[in-house]
């Protein structure tokens, strides 16, 4: 039986705390300001390294070709953008778009370090309200945005829209664990260690605990499957990474 | 604080980024200009600032035409 499913319940979740979707969006900009130079560091404490290991098996799937036009979405410090600079040796045009200035200033400082100077390109953009003409990129890729997302629906028709026909979404996110032991042991890791690590290294405990609470408001593998089918996103997928900590969402626009 | 700064030499807008970008608001096309470095839709009447190379395609970033 179909249920009219509210659209957008998330817009009105800060983490576990209710806001109006204007205001989530200014406080997920203000996160990042917050966290934005110390962000890769904290994600590879965070993770133990791991983060490193699920963005390469998402670029493997993501599977970019030389001449092929990406949109990559929250791109934030640049970590999925630089894999696939490098994987098509630079024969790939990368658009970046992130809501927030200072991440992409530091993703942008790291490819200078890098010697990556061509290739890709820095916006700062909403994911809902993308400054991307229709129908003009093949790819479209998010890695750990989508969850940041007031109106995961609209960016999610959003995405479709810049897609061409035959374009490929994909989303790399946190998901929904399965398994109940390990599901214990990663909700004490997530709630307790993470604000302390965030306090400790970035001396901000609230922004990581609303990093910890907005991986468990976001919608299971099921559910974004189905929502993005909604929006417009064929044959939606997912593959589950350790143990479905992480997933890769995927879908075309036909 | 739209007081128009010339960009860098390091860090002038990417031509291939402007073939790609649209008015957020109005998705219709963007005038560069050059001199106050923004981008601006005629349609929405909204100037969008480039601050240091950046675009930055918010609406509530942008200068009002109107005004």
């Amino acid at each position: 039986m179909f249920r009219t499913m509210e659209r957008d319940p998330e817009s009105r979740v800060f983490g576990f705390r209710a806001v109006d979707p204007q205001e989530k969006t200014t406080l997920v900009r203000h996160v990042f300001d917050s966290v934005a130079s110390k962000y890769d560091l904290m994600n590879d404490l965070m993770s133990g390294g791991v983060h490193r290991l699920w963005k390469d098996a998402f670029v493997a799937e993501v599977d970019p070709r030389p001449g092929q036009t990406i949109a990559d979405v929250a791109g934030g410090t640049g970590d999925i953008a630089f894999r696939m600079i490098r994987r098509t040796g630079g024969g790939a045009r990368v658009h970046m778009v992130d809501l927030n200035e200072q991440m992409l200033r530091v993703g942008r400082d790291r490819a200078f370090d890098r010697g990556i100077l061509e290739g890709v390109d820095y916006t700062v953009g909403n994911a809902e309200d993308l400054p991307l003409a229709d129908r003009s990129v093949d790819l479209y890729t998010i890695a750990f945005g989508l969850r940041n997302v007031t109106r995961i629906d609209r960016a999610l028709a959003e995405a479709r829209r810049v897609l061409r026909p035959g374009g490929r979404f994909l989303c790399l996110e946190f998901g929904k664990v399965r398994l109940p032991a390990l599901k214990a042991a990663y909700d004490a890791y997530s709630f307790s260690v993470l604000p302390r690590l965030g306090a400790l290294v970035a001396r901000d405990a609230e922004s990581y605990r609303y990093l910890a609470e907005s991986i468990r408001t976001f919608p299971d593998q099921p559910t974004l499957a189905r929502r993005m089918e909604a929006a417009g996103l064929a044959r939606a997928r997912w593959i589950n990474l350790s143990g479905g900590i992480a997933a890769i969402h995927t879908g075309w626009r036909l | 604080m739209d007081d128009a700064k010339p960009a860098g030499a390091t860090h002038r807008v990417d031509p291939k980024l402007l073939e790609i970008l649209v008015c957020p608001l109005s998705k219709g096309p963007l005038r560069y200009d050059a001199d106050r470095q923004e981008l601006v839709s005629e349609k929405a009447k909204l100037a969008y600032p480039i601050r240091d190379g950046i675009p930055i395609m918010l609406v509530d970033e942008a200068r009002s035409l109107d005004a």
